[in-house]
């Protein structure tokens, strides 16, 4: 296959999905291959929770058309579309009792058969407990959903993405609540899943996190602008530092480079006020 | 599997409660004269299980579509509509010296339930169809709402109608209200609404799993959303309605099974709804057996011991709710 797992054109936002809505963006172009790894980075509110449900279909673009596999989102049979992209959102409603394992499983592409109904209407195959020890939740598989903690949680939501199976993933978040050991862990689980003939499209807030995982970048500024390509061109210093309005240097340590805020933050964020 | 256990469970305690059904009678236990059996406590006994079965499947759907442990087919307002159509019907036979049979509060009552659905769905239409990117949504809010509002108008249109009432028909009226067997014949009409709401939501259950965690995530998962979410609250009204209209406004059934069920280890739905159906059933009977029978030969309204059941049961789902998390 020589198509992009995910292409937009023209794409453009605007706040709530409805026209007389402000501009979240302009005008976006992005060309998702196998083995890449795209991140969104902007301010709050900058549109990035929008932007990947626009990409996923279940949010209305003001302009612009998505493809997945080179093929139009509204031509998809919606069945088999979520073979091909998975979209893990930022909030998740546990109204019920449900073991993590089931939780993870919710997704999982299986038969209607009676057989997959009385497996307690989830097929508990050897991948998902892979997908559950990878991401460090076995020893939590029994547990009730609604008990974890708020990175728990966060974890359960990449294992259902990931088990649904599908080689596209746009993840809202994916890195919300983790502490320091498991941000490095969901890094490594996305890169080898882009690694794998797979592509992954996150938000993330951590810019450093953001530089870790990222093969490409899209930057935000909530007005409109959208910038987008490889992470080295994007993820520049002076360019983050105008779009969120504090100082920004970069260093680089141990051949990573990582984003701190300079302590001369006034006179620059004065100078970034639109 | 832990949850094909519960179901075996569940159709033995089915079939155990029928035969009590049919054995228990005002007189104690034993065998009747099969006049007794086959005229008066057969058709009682099937009634029971037939609105037992149609409350629990509703309940279990309402707390799906809401997203909500304590919703319960009386939040839809239907059953608020199907009790102003029976009582209405009484009242006016009553003003026209007319006798009414069973069959014609049923009637009313059906009448009632058909008007409160249709403006339910005339209300909710193009809500339901609605996509939130956050699962809290728009559209299980103003469900729950809706049918709230419209219980609470049907309601008050009961008290007048109580209110308005002669002595001698109260009675009547009060027992309908509490959710009443007594005389209950009429079994045919329940057991097809249950059949169709399940031939309804079955095929798609599993959707339904996956709507209650969020109408976006259903979306891309290929869950055509508003469709489903009409189709069923379309169940979820049919069985709500035939319920009422067979044996009255009886709580609580559809709260509690499809809770215990849940916690049973039965989650997933499409287990969960035909599991709900059976044991719904199973626990009118059961409750009803035991109305006819503790203080014989008075009969108490089944509704009267299924609150006394259901009552500790949902306060003690409230106060041992785990603290949400996200």
């Amino acid at each position: 296959m020589s198509e992009a797992l995910l292409s937009s054109n023209g794409l453009a936002l605007r706040a709530g999905g409805s026209m007389r809505g402000r501009v979240l963006i302009g005008r976006l172009d992005i060309l998702v291959e196998a083995g890449e790894r795209w991140v969104v980075v902007g301010p709050n509110g900058a549109g990035k929770s929008s932007l990947l449900a626009a990409l996923a279909g279940v949010f209305p673009l003001a302009a612009g058309r998505v493809r997945v596999d080179g093929v139009d989102l509204a031509a998809w049979q919606p069945s088999l579309l979520a073979a091909r992209r998975a979209w893990s959102p930022q909030f998740w409603s546990d109204p019920f009792p449900a073991t993590v394992r089931e939780t993870a499983a919710l997704a999982r592409r299986r038969g209607f058969g009676v057989r997959s109904v009385l497996d307690d209407g989830v097929r508990v195959d050897d991948e998902v407990e892979r997908v559950l020890d990878r991401l460090q939740l076995a020893p939590l598989a029994a547990s009730d959903v609604q008990t974890l903690s708020g990175g728990e949680r966060q974890r359960v939501a990449i294992a259902t993405a990931l088990l649904q199976g599908a080689p596209l993933l746009l993840l809202d978040e994916p890195a919300s609540h983790l502490d320091l050991a498991h941000e490095r862990l969901l890094v490594d689980v996305l890169r080898a899943h882009a690694a794998a003939g797979g592509a992954v499209v996150a938000s993330l807030h951590d810019l450093d996190l953001a530089w870790d995982l990222a093969s490409h970048v899209v930057l935000l500024d909530g007005a409109g602008g959208a910038i987008a390509g490889a992470r080295d061109d994007v993820l520049v210093a002076d360019r983050l530092g105008l779009l969120f309005g504090v100082a920004i240097r970069a260093l680089v340590v141990d051949g990573a480079t990582r984003f701190v805020v300079a302590d001369d933050a006034s006179s620059i964020a004065s100078g970034a006020q639109r | 599997m832990r949850a094909t256990h519960v179901l075996i469970v569940v159709a033995a305690a089915a079939a155990i409660a029928c035969a009590v059904g049919v054995l228990a009678g005002s007189a104690g236990f034993g065998v009747a004269s099969s006049d007794i059996v086959w005229s008066i406590r057969v058709p009682r006994v099937l009634a029971g299980f037939g609105a037992g079965a149609a409350l629990a499947l509703a309940g279990a759907l309402m707390q799906l579509l809401t997203r909500n442990a304590l919703a319960d087919p009386y939040v839809l307002g239907v059953a608020g509509g199907a009790s102003v159509g029976a009582l209405g019907a009484m009242l006016v036979a009553g003003a026209a010296a007319a006798t009414l049979s069973e069959w014609g509060v049923a009637a009313g009552a059906a009448i009632g339930a058909i008007a409160a659905s249709l403006l339910l769905f005339g209300l909710l239409w193009r809500r339901l169809a609605s996509t939130a990117i956050v699962p809290s949504g728009e559209a299980a809010t103003a469900l729950l709402l809706v049918g709230v509002m419209i219980g609470a108008g049907c309601s008050a249109i009961v008290s007048l109608i109580l209110t308005l009432a002669d002595e001698g028909q109260l009675r009547g009226m009060v027992f309908w209200l509490l959710g009443d067997l007594n005389g209950a014949s009429h079994w045919e009409i329940v057991w097809i609404a249950v059949a169709v709401a399940l031939a309804i939501v079955w095929p798609r259950a599993r959707e339904l799993d996956w709507l209650a965690r969020g109408d976006a995530w259903a979306a891309t998962l290929g869950v055509a959303v508003g469709p489903r979410r009409r189709a069923v609250l379309l169940a979820a009204a049919i069985a709500t309605g035939a319920a009422v209209a067979t044996a009255g406004a009886i709580g609580f059934v559809g709260l509690v099974v499809p809770h215990a069920l849940r916690r049973l280890g039965v989650r997933a739905a499409p287990l969960l709804l035909p599991a709900s159906a059976v044991a719904g059933g199973a626990f009118v009977v059961a409750v009803d057996a035991a109305a006819r029978t503790i203080v014989a030969p008075l009969q108490l309204p089944v509704g009267v011991l299924a609150a006394a059941i259901g009552v500790p049961t949902f306060i003690a789902m409230l106060l041992q709710r785990p603290a949400a998390t996200r």
